[in-house]
């Protein structure tokens, strides 16, 4: 699948927090970190195959990809990833 | 929130995303407003073992997160076991408590946890306001706790207040009470259930309180945490933060101390009892398949207020407060912030309202039975 | 500031022009970006103690 210009945060490897917890839902997935109590819905369905499979992949944009994101969603599903980043609900692939 | 996943809420999730767990219905205190009608014990309380089960299943289902309460939850012996054995079965904690067992060593072995959250309940800023509701000394007995608490290095105790026509012009104060042990303030509705009914006409706010509240969740909010109590306020302006709608039966239930399960704890009614933890398929089968719930996670008809502008917004209020008022669950709360739910209860008089299912108060039952021999007495 | 009368007029349809064609689209983006990801208080349900 061709992909666009490198950004950042897409072409680095990510996983989920060790202290989250991710489930699936109809409309896509309740994320909740232990640590700090933050509760966040994830909105769409592909949205949570990103997330789910993030540690699978060498980079969020291949997980991206692999869930059949389209080109041109790239940006906002990129947004959605720096916002969980920041929520601490995924940590790159090489935190400890 | 978008409105499309206020509705996929609304039809119910395949798991709890939290849920309140009464423990027990025994309590050493008597508080006037008790939403469970505490104070004795059930002898057929769960066992240990079968609490156990339940958290092994919550923890199955990925139930994030449970409210434990009751009654006074401290009272019972294997209650820090049950707090252990959930944390370590990857289901959160927050336990609401009068204070009464929190000891200096408690504090420091809740200081020591993770993943436990404390919740001291206290109804009035002062003893003066406070002891009326919750009887003598018990606004020193919480203080006292709190004080314990951040001693011991805890953090993240939250002060939680059931807001109250006496209480309402204290909410600075309880902030500022908040903020002196390091504790988060929640305030939360009073509702005419449990021992509520008998004192919801004289201690529910006033509306003119009620948009003092709203204003000051506006001006305060930030850092106030409120359970998502006040949805019913929304109709006075923008949505207050939550969900803003009601989630019994759809994405939290009660699990009561003899393992009913209930909509929420404020409906503790047969009407509202979804099933038993103990029957075949446990908690999650009366979840996922109890008549009650599916009902609950139709589309509720919304009768009389289909017609108001501000529906969707209020999205009807609480069914608890117009159950155990007597009002249509199709109808307006009786706090409507249009005064709707007043007018409907002018109509209906004195008329008899539904009694809770259960009830373990210490002090005999002024409504369970007519037969005192001091009216029989009175009649000759 | 200086601006010939035809620039004037062309200045004034321009903006509606872009107005119509991209009011729809990018108010579409932006409600359809903030919803992905939405954070609640585990505090936020109604109907837990």
């Amino acid at each position: 699948m061709a992909c666009a210009a490198s950004t950042d945060l897409l072409d680095r490897g990510w996983r989920v927090a060790p202290q989250v917890a991710v489930r699936p839902e109809p409309f896509g997935a309740l994320i909740y970190h232990f640590g700090t109590r933050r509760l966040t819905f994830l909105k769409s369905r592909p949205l949570f195959d990103v997330v789910a499979s993030l540690e699978q992949h060498d980079t969020a944009r291949e997980a991206c990809c692999a869930a059949g994101v389209p080109e041109q969603e790239l940006p906002r599903y990129e947004r959605a990833l720096i916002t969980l980043a920041g929520a601490g609900m995924i940590v790159t692939a090489d935190e400890p | 929130m978008s409105a499309s996943l206020v509705d996929q809420l609304e039809t119910g999730l395949d798991a709890p995303i939290c849920l309140t767990w009464e423990l027990t219905y025994a309590c050493n205190l008597a508080c006037v407003h008790c939403l469970s009608s505490s104070g004795r014990r059930d002898p057929r309380e769960l066992t240990t073992a079968e609490c156990m089960a339940v958290i092994d299943e919550l923890e199955r289902m990925q139930v994030f997160y449970i409210n434990i309460g009751g009654g006074e939850p401290t009272v019972r012996r294997d209650f820090w076991d049950l707090v252990d054995y959930a944390v370590a079965h990857r289901v959160g904690v927050k336990f609401s408590t009068n204070g009464s067992r929190i000891t200096a060593e408690r504090a420091l072995w809740l200081a020591q946890s993770d993943y436990l959250d404390v919740q001291v309940s206290l109804d009035g800023a002062t003893p003066e306001v406070n002891d009326v509701i919750r009887g003598p000394g018990s606004y020193a007995t919480a203080i006292l706790a709190m004080e314990r608490l951040a001693d011991a290095g805890f953090t993240g105790l939250k002060l939680s207040v059931v807001v109250t026509r006496e209480n309402v012009p204290q909410l600075d104060e309880f902030k500022a009470l908040a903020d002196l042990y390091d504790a988060q303030l929640r305030i939360t509705r009073l509702r005419p259930s449990g021992r509520g009914a008998d004192v919801w006409d004289r201690l529910h706010p006033t509306q003119e309180q009620q948009r003092e509240l709203y204003e000051w969740l506006l001006a305060n909010g930030d850092d106030v945490l409120t359970g998502d109590s006040f949805f019913h306020l929304s109709g006075y302006g923008a949505p207050l933060p939550g969900l803003n709608l009601c989630g019994a039966g759809r994405v939290v239930c009660l699990i009561d101390p003899v393992g009913d399960v209930y909509a929420c704890p404020f409906v503790i009614h047969d009407e509202f009892r979804a099933g038993n933890v103990r029957a075949p398929g446990g908690f999650a089968r009366v979840w996922r398949e109890s008549e009650l719930f599916t009902d609950l996670r139709q589309p509720q008809s919304t009768g009389a207020c289909v017609s108001c502008g501000l529906f969707d917004k209020c999205r009807g209020g609480c069914m608890a407060a117009k159950f155990f008022t007597g009002l249509p669950l199709d109808g307006p709360d009786p706090e409507c912030v249009l005064g709707h739910g007043e007018s409907l209860l002018a109509t209906r008089g004195d008329a008899p309202v539904p009694k809770p299912s259960v009830d373990m108060s210490r002090r005999p039952p002024s409504r369970a039975c007519d037969e005192s021999p001091l009216t029989i007495l009175h009649a000759r | 500031m200086n601006i010939a009368p035809d620039q004037l007029e062309k200045k004034a349809v321009e903006p509606e022009a872009d107005e119509a064609t991209a009011t729809l689209p990018a108010d579409e983006e932006l409600v359809v970006e903030d919803l992905l990801v939405e954070d609640i208080s585990i505090d936020g349900m109604c109907g837990v103690y």
